[in-house]
């Protein structure tokens, strides 16, 4: 029954998607009003029916309903029910069905807020968006179709992966790094709609920031939850290793962070318009790239799923979609006239177009890093990895110059400055920069990458911080101290939105930067066998092994080492890391224990509990600065939010707009207005006075 | 059409696709070297203790367990026992020898002083026997016959029972 269901239900979102492309683009090129309604009314019925079947498929998971394929699969009887719920996307059906929900709440959302707003647009970006919808629903209806009907159903299944079950960050890491993926399906429908009509008016400018920051939000917090969860699960101490599919998630982020910047300049200069469309299409290709690298089984990598048959399928549209965006770049770029030149040097422009190339170029090196395998065997026959160092070499250079960069490029004004002024606004943040360097080298920094980590993120932190809080410090000094003006300078702040938001996020980067040089190259370890009642010295830390304890639960078996702290006689607790016993895994799968502190990690890792010898192997890790990171991406996201959450009167502010367009029509077409675009985009950001934006 | 981007747009585009769709059906744990039944590639590499260089005409004469490894690797630090153990059971009959790539030396050291260290560990400067002997990635292990032909390799963390497996085929074949 809810196999057939399901079924017809992927059918009929398939059917609809694909008779929603067709009519998007005969609007798009008939104008005719009847097909955009038509084509609307079928981007909410595919959402509608995608988001049904996904909680078609959590009932059959909680049942379970063994006679529906993957629930046989992936679902077992005696797992906890968040567990039952997790497991839609633990296993490759039911992560590209869980892949169709999000899709849809996308295409529902973004047609909902398009509507009017961008009337040469919208057509061909509901095209766009929709094509990439009939691919999905087709994969789900067929070479991945998780409704397919078991004729026997077994009486129990073996439940998701283990390290799945393994914490609670699992239910939200592959959620968030979805919304961060599947999201940038909507700029790219927008980018290339910008190329078809020709036009990239301000108002669709900042529909294509406004949608590309709500994923990006999404992607940063799913890559560091990953981290995060890799940190508190795998037990080896650390958050990142380099492996293709992590890569593939810092893609995308790097070319939507280009391109966000870069978005900018078009708004003040009307500059880098061909560029910024590029990365944001560029975005796109990669979130396809990085799913393709997790489901071929091209790639050896921890977060692959099984070797499948949905591979060549994914190639085929991974080509199509490159294809596409270069024919449509090499067509239509021509039509987007740059309005100027950048202005020297010493102006905000040319720093934000340095940063770009900077971040590109760790976009390639990174691509390059995880291709190279394919292309030493494709070209000579020989296998070889490039490997952590590779990466971490080439990449630590490029981070440490973003991140000075991240303090260079605010000092400056748009449209250049005298050189005089120039120097006055660069040598004034040194002073940041001494100071961190300064207390970095008391507390015992000697690597040459980290003494320049910690000047240039002194350095960025003392201008961002300084910028965040101009407008405020502005109204202070005319206004006088006092409760009055402190509440308007603190209104100051907030009225801005776009602004503040994005300073506050580059303080989070500033701090996830520094948190990641500080804890990867301070870090001390220990690995050590305990008896019951010995103890091991860790830095300042005694971990005594009190004993061990054994708990039982439905899914699994739990075995705890566990070890008292104390840190100069103090008592601070006990640290209980375990080993989990899985009824369907031989291997038994450990679970660190964290002591967290603003300063440092107490990280104990059991590699071997001997319950009958009273032994514990244990691996002990001091890690500094590693909560900052979770902190820094707290922030980041919280700067995200603010920058992109909707302003009261945007739509006033926007009509009174006497500001020109900054990026003047390009194509002449008959329904193009300065009416139309002056009108409110999608969510609009907050900032938003005389047509044009401050930022960062 | 601007050409200059078509052609640098399929310049990138065309060969990514190609390379993505030969690479299918790629085996991507079980490597089949081409070296299987060949003479190892020759090297002579330093000792990361002392001024020592050991060359692989050095080890023939007896069966050889060459592990490529290195400190940054996690499988590798867990493999570290088992190879230890093992040349303590068979490093009679059988040499066993450490290349550590991409590392540094004081990590090498500070690594082998805490977790012990039973025979050579090797120096390989730019990678260039790893690269010869055609390593994918890091731990992976050659197993060597008295006359410094490659008899298996293994890629990924060796357990007992695969060291142990190995060592006899190779045992038997001398």
């Amino acid at each position: 029954m809810i196999s057939s269901l399901g079924t017809a239900m992927v059918l009929a979102a398939l059917a609809i998607s694909a008779l929603g492309t067709v009519t998007a683009f005969a609007a798009a090129r008939t104008r005719s009003r009847q097909a955009l309604d038509w084509a609307r009314r079928s981007a909410y019925a595919f959402a509608g029916l995608m988001i049904a079947a996904n909680v078609l498929m959590i009932i059959a998971l909680l049942l379970p309903d063994f006679s529906v394929g993957y629930v046989a699969q992936v679902g077992s009887r005696h797992v906890p029910r968040w567990v039952q719920v997790v497991s839609l996307w633990s296993s490759l059906e039911g992560s590209i069905l869980f892949w169709g929900a999000v899709l849809g709440g996308y295409v529902a959302l973004s047609v909902y807020r398009m509507r009017g707003r961008h009337p040469d647009a919208e057509p061909w970006a509901l095209g766009v968006i929709l094509a990439c919808s009939v691919f999905f629903s087709f994969l789900i209806a067929g070479p991945a179709d998780p409704f397919h009907a078991v004729p026997n159903p077994p009486p129990d299944g073996p439940g998701p992966n283990p390290l799945l079950q393994n914490h609670l960050l699992m239910v939200v890491h592959p959620p968030l790094l979805y919304l961060g993926y599947v999201g940038m399906v909507v700029p790219f429908g927008l980018a290339a709609a910008a190329l078809f009509s020709g036009k990239l008016g301000p108002a669709l400018l900042r529909s294509i920031r406004t949608w590309l920051l709500v994923p990006w939000i999404f992607l940063t917090l799913g890559i560091v939850m990953g981290g995060w969860w890799a940190y508190e699960v795998l037990g080896w101490g650390g958050y990142w290793a380099w492996d293709p599919v992590e890569n593939a998630s810092l893609l995308p982020w790097l070319t939507a962070t280009a391109a966000m910047h870069s978005v900018m300049v078009i708004e003040r200069k009307g500059l880098l318009k061909g560029w910024t469309l590029t990365l944001v299409l560029s975005t796109f290709l990669l979130t396809i790239l990085g799913t393709f690298m997790t489901r071929s089984g091209v790639f050896n990598s921890v977060h692959s799923f099984t070797q499948s048959d949905i591979g060549p399928t994914f190639l085929v549209f991974l080509a199509a979609c490159l294809v596409f965006s270069v024919l449509l770049l090499a067509a239509r770029i021509g039509k987007l006239q740059p309005e100027g030149t950048i202005a020297g040097a010493a102006s905000r422009e040319a720093m934000f177009f340095v940063n770009n190339l900077i971040l590109v170029l760790i976009t390639l090196t990174v691509l390059l890093g995880t291709v190279f395998p394919l292309l030493a065997e494709a070209v000579r026959g020989v296998q070889i990895s490039v490997g952590e160092p590779y990466f971490n070499r080439m990449s630590v250079p490029l981070g440490v110059a973003l991140l000075f960069l991240m303090g260079i490029g605010p000092a400056l004004p748009w449209g250049g400055t005298t050189p005089e002024k120039a120097r006055r606004a660069l040598t004034r943040p040194i002073a940041g920069g001494l100071t961190l360097l300064t207390l970095g080298l008391i507390l015992g920094a000697r690597s040459p990458w980290m003494i320049a980590t910690l000047f240039a993120g002194g350095y960025a932190f003392q201008v961002t911080f300084g910028e965040m809080l101009l407008p405020a410090l502005t109204r202070l000094r005319k206004g006088g101290v006092s409760g009055a003006s402190i509440a308007t300078s603190l209104g100051a702040l907030l009225k801005n939105r776009r602004r503040f938001g994005a300073y506050l996020a580059h303080l989070g980067v500033v701090l996830v930067i520094v948190a990641i040089a500080v804890s990867s190259t301070a870090r001390v370890s220990q690995e050590v066998t305990l008896r019951e009642g010995q103890s091991v010295v860790v830095e300042d830390y005694q971990l005594t092994f009190r004993g061990i304890e054994t708990r039982d639960e439905p899914h699994r078996q739990s075995v705890l080492a566990n070890l008292d702290v104390s840190r100069n006689g103090r008592a601070l607790g006990t640290l209980s890391p375990r080993l989990n016993y899985y009824f369907i895994m031989r291997e038994p799968i450990g679970t660190p224990a964290v002591r967290t502190t603003l300063k440092e990690d107490l990280y104990a890792s059991a590699m071997s509990i001997d319950t009958e010898q009273k032994l514990v192997g244990v691996r002990v890790f001091v890690n500094p600065m590693v909560v900052w990171l979770w902190i820094g991406t707290a922030i980041i996201a919280l700067g995200g939010f603010i920058a992109v959450w909707p302003r009261r009167g945007a739509a006033t502010a926007d009509a009174r707009s006497t500001r020109p367009a900054t990026t003047a029509p390009i194509a002449t077409t008959p329904i193009a207005t300065a009416r139309h675009e002056a009108q409110p985009s999608g969510p609009s950001d907050g900032g938003a006075t005389g047509g044009a934006v401050e930022g960062a | 059409m601007n050409k200059r981007v078509l052609l640098v747009g399929l310049a990138i585009v065309v060969p990514l696709i190609v390379l993505f769709a030969v690479s299918f059906g790629r085996e991507t744990t079980k490597v089949r070297s081409p070296l299987l039944g060949r003479d190892a590639p020759p090297f002579e590499l330093k000792v990361v203790d002392d001024e020592r260089l050991v060359s692989l005409d050095q080890l023939k004469g007896k069966p050889a367990v060459v592990n490529f490894w290195a400190t940054w690797c996690k499988p590798c630090q867990d493999e570290h026992r088992v190879l230890y153990q093992g040349a303590r059971l068979y490093g009679e009959r059988v040499q066993f020898v450490g290349i550590v790539y991409e590392d540094d030396t004081t990590k090498i050291l500070d690594f082998l002083n805490r977790h012990g260290s039973g025979y050579p560990t090797l120096l390989d400067r730019g990678g260039k026997t790893a690269i010869a002997y055609g390593v994918y990635g890091v731990p992976e292990t050659f197993f060597l016959d008295a006359e410094g032909r490659v008899v298996e390799k293994f890629m990924g963390p060796l357990s007992p029972d695969h060291l142990r497996m190995n060592v006899q085929r190779l045992l038997e074949g001398s």
